[in-house]
């Protein structure tokens, strides 16, 4: 345990430079985003009221109001949160290949050390949960900041009500119940999970690797959607809440299976 | 001891160790000899475990490698072990971290004989001093077995005497140490026992003062039987 | 402290062998103090192994003692040191008269160049002081 959290701290580490450039990109492109989007609008407000001698009310009825999602669909808002998310995926893999490639072997060192080899394997998975998660808590602090940014700009009688359930998007991020939110994440953590044994199966068997790993990998996906193709494919035999704990169990088979199939590879396949 | 006990690894269909076997003692130094690409370093990875073997076994005093052997044995491979990014003093203080066995008082004394600043980034070093560094991450831990492979080859005669000075010192004493190397010369009065390997197998173990005793024979002049005879 | 080892004697007699000439040259005095076989590994570049059976075979030869957990110390025995002196000079006469041996030269003959080559070099020597 004590070398878990130590390899954690030091698998955050690594990545922390990184990491901070990334919230600071997040941060200036969705500040910059949210008073560009606001002064553009108020720009065209002012125009139209302008030109055809409106009111705010008649504007508003005519024109309807200024959504919150205007901005969160905008490419300032969005474009940083891509962005980030697809320097997150590639460093599920480089997060692996770090200590393989380079001068240095620093994998001789991480498998020599006095502990468990699955060790690594969970510190660099916490590693990636939290990374994810600290992306998106801090996305709920910049919203209610950006909010406070956009009030300052559009008189609040131009706006509508805005809630995080109105956008899909960031329902999905932001999901209701904390049951939602803990199967949003669990499917994150399996996917990456899954990756990580497949990096393994590559590492430990080279190029033949790559084949097994990609067969690992349709399996797994495969076990993992098998009760929902089984339930469409009888026309909804199921009750959802049977479908859904059928999901929970091949949810664990998939999470288990992938840490033990790591596991055996970190202790007698693996090859630097 | 360590026992190598007919070893078998196959990368692809290619055999790289063909049932090999050899011991080390502790309290020894025992010497892989043989040119490169015989299976040397693949030899030292089998026996940590970082590299798997296709039959036979390979026991450290007795035993399978387990967790708790990492705190016994250590391995000194011929690249740094730790990120190129930190410092010297960063790379301890990982060391110190993990194993129980860290000496950190060994590893400052070592800093000092080898004249090395801890604050030095270890991307900065040259080769020779980035190898006292790497050697210094081995030696510092109160392990019983040392594997260093190829501990003089690349770097420059400074560097090459200085670690040479280490092997006839209290941080080898008493400790079982196995090292490759393609170049004995340099070497001959420090070990204890040689193992001639080629192609995957042992051609020839023997005590290196048992063979000048009794047959007047230098490690080079067995050499020259073995390989060319 | 610096021996160069030739590859095809063990290490262990030639260290012995070179106690034995500093011991006949007068470098080590009877009684005096050794280094540790430690000391001595790192003096000489070898392996302490090698050290410690140097040490072993001296001891029983009586070349040097050890009492209780002292350091070890050269010989007081007047008869072994005497020996020591002895064997190397007859050593050193052997090598030669094999040599000489093989050119086959009357030894009266023989022995006038040695005296004139060393009152030789003993003057250079001198004059070079």
């Amino acid at each position: 345990m004590k070398h878990y959290l130590k390899l954690l701290n030091f698998e955050v580490n690594r990545f922390f430079k990184l990491y901070l450039t990334l919230i600071g990109l997040i941060i200036v492109s969705q500040f910059i985003g949210a008073i560009v989007v606001s002064k553009g609008y108020m720009n065209g407000v002012d125009q139209v009221m302008y030109k055809n001698q409106l009111s705010m009310s008649q504007y508003t009825e005519e024109y309807g109001l200024f959504s919150f999602n205007q901005f969160v669909g905008s490419g300032w808002f969005l474009l940083p949160i891509f962005f980030s998310i697809a320097i997150l995926m590639i460093y599920v893999f480089f997060i692996w290949y770090r200590d393989w490639f380079g001068k240095n072997t620093f994998i001789y060192r991480l498998l020599m050390l006095p502990t468990e080899r699955i060790t690594i394997y969970f510190s660099k998975l916490t590693t990636i949960m939290l990374l994810v998660l600290g992306l998106v808590a801090l996305q709920i602090v910049l919203i209610s900041i950006e909010m406070q940014i956009v009030n300052s700009i559009i008189p609040t009688d131009l706006q509508s009500h805005f809630s995080f359930n109105d956008d899909y998007s960031l329902e999905r991020l932001y999901p209701n119940t904390l049951t939602e939110f803990i199967l949003i994440y669990g499917v994150g953590l399996i996917f990456v999970a899954v990756l990580f044994t497949a990096i393994l199966i590559e590492r430990s068997y080279g190029l033949q690797g790559i084949f097994i790993a990609i067969v690992y990998g349709m399996l797994s996906s495969g076990v993992f959607i098998a009760p929902l193709l089984v339930n469409r494919f009888l026309n909804g035999y199921f009750y959802s809440l049977e479908v859904f704990l059928l999901e929970l169990v091949m949810s664990v088979i998939v999470l288990v299976s992938a840490i033990w199939i790591a596991n055996h590879l970190l202790k007698y396949k693996i090859r630097v | 001891m360590i026992e190598v006990k007919n070893v078998e690894k196959k990368y692809g269909k290619k055999r790289v160790l063909k049932g090999l076997s050899f011991t080390a003692e502790k309290g020894e130094i025992t010497c892989l000899i043989g040119i490169n690409g015989v299976g040397k370093t693949t030899i030292m990875k089998a026996i940590m475990a970082l590299t798997p073997i296709n039959s036979g076994e390979i026991l450290i005093d007795g035993e399978k490698i387990r967790k708790e052997s990492f705190e016994k044995i250590t391995f000194i491979p011929d690249t740094i072990t730790m990120l190129p990014q930190m410092k010297i003093c960063e790379a301890f203080a990982f060391m110190a971290d993990f194993y129980k066995n860290w000496d950190s008082k060994r590893a400052d004394e070592l800093l000092q004989f080898f004249k090395l600043d801890s604050t030095e980034r270890i991307a900065n070093l040259s080769k020779g001093n980035m190898a006292k560094v790497n050697m210094i991450l081995g030696l510092a831990l109160n392990v019983d077995y040392l594997l260093m492979d190829e501990p003089f080859s690349g770097i420059d005669i400074f560097s090459r005497e200085q670690i040479a000075e280490v092997f006839t010192s209290h941080l080898i004493e008493d400790r079982g140490v196995i090292i490759t190397t393609h170049e004995i010369s340099d070497i001959e009065h420090l070990i204890d026992r040689a193992v001639l390997i080629d192609n995957g197998e042992v051609l020839k173990e023997f005590s290196v003062e048992e063979v000048r005793e009794k047959e007047g024979k230098s490690v080079v002049d067995v050499m020259r039987e073995v390989y060319r005879g | 402290m610096t021996v160069k080892f030739n590859n095809r004697d063990p290490v262990y007699v030639q260290v012995i062998q070179h106690f034995k000439e500093q011991i006949a040259k007068g470098y080590f005095e009877p009684g005096q103090e050794i280094p540790s076989r430690r000391e001595l590994a790192n003096q000489l570049k070898i392996n302490p192994n090698t050290a410690q059976r140097a040490y072993k075979e001296m001891g029983e030869q009586g070349l040097i003692f050890t009492e209780g957990n002292m350091p070890s110390c050269i010989t007081k025995d007047e008869a072994v040191l005497k020996s020591v002196r002895e064997e190397l000079i007859i050593e050193a006469v052997d090598l030669f008269l094999g040599s000489i041996k093989s050119i086959d030269v009357p030894l009266s003959e023989v022995l006038e160049i040695v005296k004139k080559k060393h009152d030789a070099e003993s003057g250079e020597a001198e004059g070079s002081k």
